[in-house]
């Protein structure tokens, strides 16, 4: 679609000099912007910019305390602020709205063709149920909704993340919309589909010439995404221009900024961490950990089996910083368990310090924990709220019987000092802690036994861009004072660029490649690790092309899985080998495993040489 | 499949709730004071002879013999026989230990089922009441949390759980029925007699239902797919009687069910008052006279009615949210 031409027709929306209040607080000061039929406009800005709330003043869809205090929004000329009989009836049918949280989108107890029909005939009352039916199925098939007629029958906690959101954008599109409002549409979806649900979106807008105005928190996305893209800060437009000229040459410093600070993946200046091999003796070595959970799946008798983790081997060494990348479900956490000896492995072993973390006894564990911690994901549900932070602090060393009650004060208040929390909070409680405070705190609580290992399981995912590189900064200072061994879980491949000496990636509980960090990047060795990075959002050159390197489709279910390889379902590349045979790693030299058949056949790696 | 399996699990679970509670109250019978002989002989009977009775009916029997006699002929669906009451009508008691109509004693489970209909109809009719009562209340309750509805659903609640049901059942029948003449009450003839006892118990069971309702609806109506479904074009009244309403049914679903086997167990006070013949009635008389079998068999039949009526409601709460699984 070429803008020029776009520019031509008449818009579909002009929103001018909009300005939203919340009380006496501006949210969103004088607007201004025109989206034209055919045309995708991206709306970037951090979270608190306004980007949501100009979203729903769109959709007529602001709750109170949020009020229209001035501006226009015309849709096909008729303004909506002064008309909001109009602005109803074009709810749902010209103006549709497709929300960031496609899990709670729909009634649970109703199936989704249904809910589907029932939207069409609300607001178009014209069409009967079964053309609306036909018309669901035709479009659930467009968002490539394998077998379409019978998801229709299915209710909405039968559909995976990324599913629902297909279903979503059809509840959108399904009564041909002018105007198209995508609201974050791909956040809370992993990489791979989010790449799958973009280029969706804009298939569709190219089939139905429908106008989008596409709401997202990131730079790359956005970019990638729209014909033009319109930055917002605290409730202002920055600026305006096509994404090409606006990463070329930005017009305001605040653009400037938000493109200079981007992580970048393949930019030679990032300095990936060094690897230090100076013990031969790795500090964790796992070998062929696998752990499977039964449950009772509905409508079945007997017990389904889940493999959540499977042929799971690598070392990690003192002073490394090891990587656990990998999308959700794909057992990243449940490796985390196995490791902390949260659960115990079916069977393999997981030697710690020269012991099997596995099948230690109850009490050997708990003196080994102090050796090896663990800091989890969210900030909130971790701390204890009704106790204050220096009790917080000092539980392990009372666990673990270590010093008097003043010794153990001590400690705590240095290692706050050492984490930057300020003196004055030992006695706080943790109400008023920020959500990067917490997660040092949390970080204070696991090195205050002063462990050797630990283990950060998407530590930062809650916390924005500046805070995530202050915490990278303290994690990397800690090392150096204290020698410490981390283990980083996470599904952010910009942080593990930066942060991880060696890297594993895993896909449906197994590890399918592990190699040093910029191996992985530059030369990987496996077509999964490929496809997350071509999904990965960067505004560099890619290396790798979505299009070469990823299928259509989600990961199969861990519930019986198919023989072979577990990618093979969607890797391009996939051969009758790949589908009969399960690859295992092999070694690729420069101490890079990769389980794939495309690579040189060299020997499995033997007991020896995981490292 | 899925139901197959369920239902069997679940009645075997029931089997097992039922011989407990038979367990229970059989051994509770016997170790509490009060000789159903001496209440049945009269109380000018002499020792010897109630003891020879006592012995006679296997009343003296080791408690476990005596269970395992009975439970072998719940078994085969003998309940035994009532203690005290006839089988050829309504006089109660034995004043004198010679009575020869003594050998033809009703059999529990034909009182049982005498009576059992009437508290059904009682209960079921109550239900109605107390839903027509509760639903418009409780909705609106839910649909504007914080202002008048709300308010008022809290303190008409308030008022109904304050109002002591013998006091109300009391007032109720001499103004409406004596004064006014509209219904009937006080004993059964015909079915009019069951409106004025069943309205006390709706206005009794109503503040549970508005609460559960208030808190449900309110909470539905907060999440995200009822907030989205207006600007997918849906309008006020599908959301609300589609989507939210359907939503909030399984809390009200789980309560009625709960209230439901109260109100077969134990409308003991109502139909006191009331004189209505129901079970409740034949409890309270049973339990005067000492009456074994027969409030043995009455516990029984409750707690397996109890049981039905949650696999039913467990059922019904599955076809309305397909994600519940029992």
């Amino acid at each position: 679609m070429k803008m020029e031409e776009a520019m031509k027709s008449a818009p579909v929306l002009q929103v001018s000099n909009l300005t939203v209040a919340a009380g006496e607080r501006e949210i969103l000061s004088a607007i201004s912007f025109e989206i034209h039929p055919r045309e995708i406009l991206s709306v970037i800005g951090e979270s608190g910019s306004g980007k949501t709330v100009l979203a729903r003043a769109i959709a007529s869809w602001l709750s109170d305390p949020l009020r229209i205090t001035g501006g226009e929004i015309r849709f096909r000329g008729q303004d909506l602020v002064k008309n909001p009989g109009l602005a109803r009836k074009l709810a749902g049918r010209e103006i549709a709205y497709v929300g960031g949280n496609p899990a709670g989108a729909l009634d649970p107890t109703m199936t989704v063709g249904a809910q589907l029909v029932e939207k069409l005939r609300a607001v178009r009352p014209d069409i009967s149920a079964t053309e609306a039916k036909k018309k669901a199925i035709q479009l659930l098939n467009a968002v490539r909704i394998p077998s379409a007629h019978k998801r229709f029958e299915e209710y909405p906690f039968q559909y995976s993340g990324g599913m629902m959101q297909r279903a979503m954008i059809v509840d959108a599109l399904i009564s041909d919309p002018a105007l198209l409002i995508a609201d974050n549409i791909t956040q809370p979806l992993d990489v791979t589909v989010a790449a799958q649900i973009l280029k969706l979106m804009r298939d569709l807008n190219a089939q139905f010439s429908t106008a989008v105005l596409f709401i997202c928190s990131s730079l790359p996305v956005a970019c990638d995404a729209s014909d033009r893209v319109m930055v917002l800060n605290a409730g202002k437009v920055a600026e305006m221009q096509p994404p090409r000229a606006l990463i070329a040459d930005p017009k305001s410093a605040y653009t400037a900024k938000l493109i200079q600070e981007l992580p970048k993946l393949w930019d030679e200046s990032t300095r990936a961490p060094g690897e230090e091999r100076d013990a031969p003796v790795p500090v964790l070595s796992i070998r062929d950990v696998a752990k499977a959970y039964k449950i009772r799946r509905r409508g079945e008798a007997g017990l389904s089996v889940v493999q959540a983790v499977r042929n799971v081997s690598f070392d990690v060494f003192q002073g490394d910083n090891f990587g656990v990348v990998g999308e959700s479900g794909c057992g990243k956490s449940s490796l985390m368990r196995l490791l902390t000896g949260l659960e115990r492995p079916d069977h393999g072993q997981i030697i710690f310090d020269g012991e099997d973390v596995g099948t230690a006894s109850a009490a050997t564990l708990r003196g080994m924990r102090k050796k090896f911690q663990l800091v989890l994901q969210d900030p909130y549900g971790s701390l204890p709220p009704q106790w204050p932070i220096g009790k917080i602090l000092e539980e392990p060393l009372k666990i673990h019987g270590i010093g008097s009650a003043a010794e153990r004060r001590d400690r705590a208040r240095a290692v706050m000092n050492e984490v930057g929390l300020p003196d004055s909070y030992y006695n706080h409680l943790t109400g008023g802690l920020s959500a990067g405070q917490r997660q040092r705190l949390n970080v204070a609580r696991a090195m205050i036994l002063e462990p050797k290992l630990l283990i950060m399981d998407e530590t930062l995912s809650a916390l924005d861009q500046t805070e995530q590189g202050k915490l990278l900064d303290l994690f990397e200072r800690l090392q150096a004072l204290h020698g410490f061994t981390y283990i980083f879980i996470s599904h952010d491949l910009t942080m593990v660029r930066r942060v991880c000496s060696r890297i594993a990636v895993m896909y449906l509980g197994e590890v399918v490649e592990v190699a040093p960090n910029e191996r992985l990047f530059f030369d990987p060795g496996h077509p999964y690790s490929r496809a997350l990075l071509s999904a990965a959002p960067t505004l560099e050159t890619r290396r790798y092309r979505p299009e070469d390197c990823l299928l259509e489709g989600e990961p199969p279910s861990p519930i019986d899985l198919p023989p072979g390889c577990a990618f093979a379902s969607r890797c391009p590349h996939a051969f009758d080998r790949c589908r009969a045979e399960n690859p295992v790693l092999r070694d690729r030299g420069g101490r890079a495993l990769a389980a794939c058949f495309l690579n040189d056949e060299t020997p499995a790696v033997s007991e020896k040489t995981y490292a | 499949m899925f139901i197959l399996r369920f239902l069997i699990r679940r009645l075997l679970q029931g089997v097992v709730i039922v011989f407990l509670v038979s367990a229970l109250i059989f051994t509770l019978l016997r170790v509490v004071p009060g000789d159903p002989v001496r209440l049945m002989a009269g109380g000018m009977a002499p020792e010897a002879l109630i003891e020879e009775i006592a012995t006679e009916m296997g009343l003296r029997d080791p408690i476990p013999v005596q269970f395992t006699r009975y439970i072998t002929g719940v078994f085969q669906g003998d309940f035994g026989q009532s203690f005290v009451r006839p089988a050829s009508g309504a006089a109660v008691g034995g004043a004198s230990f010679d009575d020869s109509t003594r050998g033809e004693r009703a059999r529990v489970l034909d009182l049982i089922a005498q009576t059992a209909p009437m508290t059904i109809q009682l209960a079921l009719l109550a239900m109605v009441f107390a839903l027509v009562i509760a639903l418009p209340i409780g909705v609106a309750g839910g649909l504007y949390p914080g202002r008048w509805p709300d308010r008022m659903a809290l303190y008409l609640s308030s008022l109904f759980v304050s109002l002591p049901n013998f006091w109300l059942g009391i007032v109720l029948a001499l103004v409406v029925s004596v004064k006014w003449q509209l219904v009937p009450s006080i004993g059964y003839h015909n079915f009019a007699y069951t409106i004025l006892p069943a309205f006390v118990l709706a206005i009794e069971i109503a503040p549970f239902l508005i609460r559960t309702l208030t808190v449900s609806v309110a909470g539905v109506m907060a999440q995200n797919f009822i907030d989205i479904a207006r600007v997918r074009g849906l309008s006020r009244n599908q959301i609300v009687f589609r989507h939210a309403l359907k939503n909030a049914a399984v809390p009200l679903l789980n309560l009625l069910g709960v209230q439901f086997s109260m109100l077969l167990g134990g409308v003991l006070v109502i139909e006191f008052i009331f004189d209505y013949p129901g079970l409740g009635l034949l409890t309270i008389n049973a339990v005067m006279q000492r009456d074994f079998p027969l409030i043995q068999g009455i516990a029984i039949i409750t707690a397996a009615a109890f049981v039905l009526i949650n696999i039913v409601v467990d059922l019904a709460a599955t076809a309305i949210d397909p994600r519940l699984d029992y």
